[in-house]
């Protein structure tokens, strides 16, 4: 019966009910739609990093990361064949890159720059390392002593495709060793200061420069990204020597460090748009309230208690807040599929040199939390608005005109 | 439920209003018994403090000094739970300003309380139909209240009111918005109420009309009991 009479005196007042249900709605919808875009930020910023650079994450004897700064080659895998081989089988695993970095001088005539060098399977990290932008010339595939240079990196070296220059490092023996090689291609990532020092050559020409055999880590490229942990523990197991460690906390600078900025971001609009929301709803559903005294003390004369006239305001609350927050989620849907489909051209962010093409990317994840939030708060609303009559004398509720 | 033979007994009651800072004495010791299964008014000129007397009687203003039993059972040792209970039981009320649901129809209005008395479907479909033609608003069930006179609002409002079977019905000031001949027919109905169903029927007013039709009557005046006609 309560039911009843709660969808009935929705009607009661058309306007009214319409206002509090466009406010829910565009409280929902503006929930909605910015985590939605938010969720677009951060898929597109998880798939540049995996993508660009790290893979969902990375191979290193325990500790690598952390502990060892001197002679680094001491603590690099070696006889790592049986382990690519175990990587390569394992149920969540798609791509297994072997690979090791190293400082090096970068000399090209008369210029001589420092940098930090990657020595990859080229060929095969072609495909997965997509986000990889090829400013001019082409990527490094099968060239045996080819190099693809970072944009800042080639910038300050005046290196061009088809350049040749010489690399010059500290090899793992202790000698300095040097190798030419000729530039491929140029390469940017959209993180400035990756592009500015990083270049890359094939593994095997890095092993023979630093005269070793081993590797520094394996990257990962899994066939779904949120099968990390499942790979890790198995991984844990197998390998007590060895961590796995995931690209967030590997590029903890920029992905880790923008999903928490975005996050917390996200966190302050969604207090101002919950604020409103709570604001407007106990604002029209309290004037529709105090219009009812007389019929809310009714009511309680004739036994029904505080918290059924309560149970009666929420039930109304709650209608709008389900009808309501449908509608906003359903409309915003609707006009972001149908109008803005291709997503938003946002400027570079933080630490990024290339413009961001974002679309909004929901799940239900997100559907059942903007959902939720929004429901929790137009019951909030009502039941502020409600407990000031409910609990108000009888006789006064019956005597207000 | 036994009926005492008086339906309330009120000993040395007051009760004060808060205006800001003042308190206005409404009631101001007023000692009385009032019978059950009658017609009874109570009446006096405005502001004596019948309509306040009648609250108290109605379980919803809370007593603050003195002695009230409600059937034998004494309120100041009463929870709000029970009083809740009592009203919702064995209290039907009738107001001047009717306070029928705008958004329900005469039925649903009368059907509204009995739901939640929680009686079976067909119990409540029974006791609407009976207590509508009762009060002769049968046609009229699936109109809502603005589609109503005043008159038969007020008769919705008694339907309402006995349909619960209760053993006492307030009703303050019930032909104070209707005009005489609509006031009289509504007088009928109490009296043929009283009659067949033995119900208390307590009615504050001033009118001659309706205090003709009293079985027992209570005069308030300043607060108190001026005088007491049987």
């Amino acid at each position: 019966m309560i039911l009843h009479l709660s969808f009935r005196n929705l009607f009661r007042n058309a306007r009214r009910t319409i206002a509090v249900l466009l406010t829910v709605a565009l409280g929902a919808g503006a929930l909605f739609s910015f985590k939605g875009f938010i969720n677009g930020i951060l898929d597109d910023y998880r798939e540049n990093t995996v993508h660009a650079h790290y893979g969902h994450g990375q191979i290193n004897t325990m500790g690598y990361r952390d502990t060892v700064y001197e002679k680094p080659w001491k603590y690099w895998i070696k006889d790592s064949k049986s382990l690519e081989s175990y990587l390569s089988k394992k149920e969540e695993v798609e791509y297994v890159f072997p690979r090791i970095t190293f400082s090096g001088l970068l000399k090209k005539g008369n210029l001589s720059i420092g940098g930090q060098g990657e020595g990859i399977v080229a060929k095969d990290e072609a495909e997965f390392f997509h986000s990889l932008n090829i400013e001019s010339g082409k990527a490094l595939k099968n060239e045996k002593n080819g190099i693809m240079l970072g944009k800042g990196l080639a910038k300050a070296l005046k290196a061009k495709p088809g350049d040749s220059l010489t690399i010059y490092v500290n090899a793992s023996n202790g000698s300095i060793n040097d190798a030419k090689f000729k530039v491929t291609g140029i390469f940017y990532t959209g993180s400035q200061d990756f592009d500015n020092r990083m270049f890359r050559v094939q593994l095997k020409s890095a092993q023979s420069l630093m005269k070793t055999s081993s590797i520094e880590s394996i990257s990962i490229g899994l066939k779904d990204h949120n099968e990390w942990d499942k790979f890790e523990k198995g991984f844990a197991k197998d390998y007590s020597k060895l961590e796995a460690t995931p690209f967030n906390v590997l590029d903890k600078v920029y992905y880790q460090h923008s999903v928490d900025w975005l996050n917390t971001q996200f966190a302050v609009v969604q207090v101002i748009i919950i604020g409103i929301v709570l604001l407007g709803i106990f604002n029209t559903i309290s004037s529709s309230i105090l219009e009812r005294k007389q019929e809310i003390g009714n009511l309680r004369a004739n036994g029904e208690s505080v918290f059924d006239v309560m149970k009666l305001i929420v039930t109304e609350g709650t209608l709008m807040g389900l009808f309501g927050t449908l509608f906003g989620i359903g409309l915003s849907y609707f006009v972001l599929m149908t109008f803005l489909h291709h997503g938003i051209k946002l400027p570079p962010g933080p630490g990024l040199t290339n413009e961001m093409f974002i679309s909004f990317k929901f799940n239900w994840k997100i559907l059942a939390q903007v959902f939720s939030v929004n429901f929790v708060v137009v019951v909030i609303a009502a039941s502020m608005a409600g407990v000031k009559v409910a609990k108000m004398s009888i006789a006064k509720a019956l005597r207000s005109y | 439920m036994t009926y005492q033979k008086y339906i309330y007994k009120l000993k040395n009651i007051f009760f004060n209003y808060k205006l800001g800072s003042l308190e206005v004495a409404a009631i101001n010791g007023i000692s009385l018994n009032i019978p059950s299964k009658a017609l009874i008014t109570l009446s006096g000129p405005s502001g004596s403090g019948k309509s306040t007397l009648s609250n108290l009687l109605g379980l919803i203003e809370p007593l603050q000094k003195g002695e009230m039993l409600f059937n034998g059972e004494d309120l100041n040792k009463m929870s709000d739970a029970k009083k809740n209970e009592i009203r919702k039981h064995e209290i039907g009320f009738i107001f001047q300003q009717f306070h029928l649901i705008p958004v329900l129809s005469a039925e649903e209005n009368v059907a509204y309380f009995l739901k939640r008395l929680k009686l079976p479907k067909g119990e409540v479909k029974k006791r609407t139909k009976e207590t509508l033609e009762a009060v002769g608003l049968f046609e009229h069930r699936m109109k809502k209240p603005s589609e109503l006179s005043g008159g038969q609002k007020q008769r919705v409002a008694i339907a309402r009111a006995i349909a619960k079977d209760p053993s006492v019905i307030i009703a303050d000031e019930p032909t104070a918005s209707l005009d005489q001949k609509t006031g009289r027919e509504i007088m009928e109905v109490f009296k043929k109420l009283v009659k067949e169903k033995s119900v208390t029927i307590i009615i504050t007013s001033h009118d001659p009309m309706v205090l003709s039709y009293a079985e027992h009557q209570f005069y308030i005046k300043d607060g108190k009991l001026d005088k007491e006609e049987k």
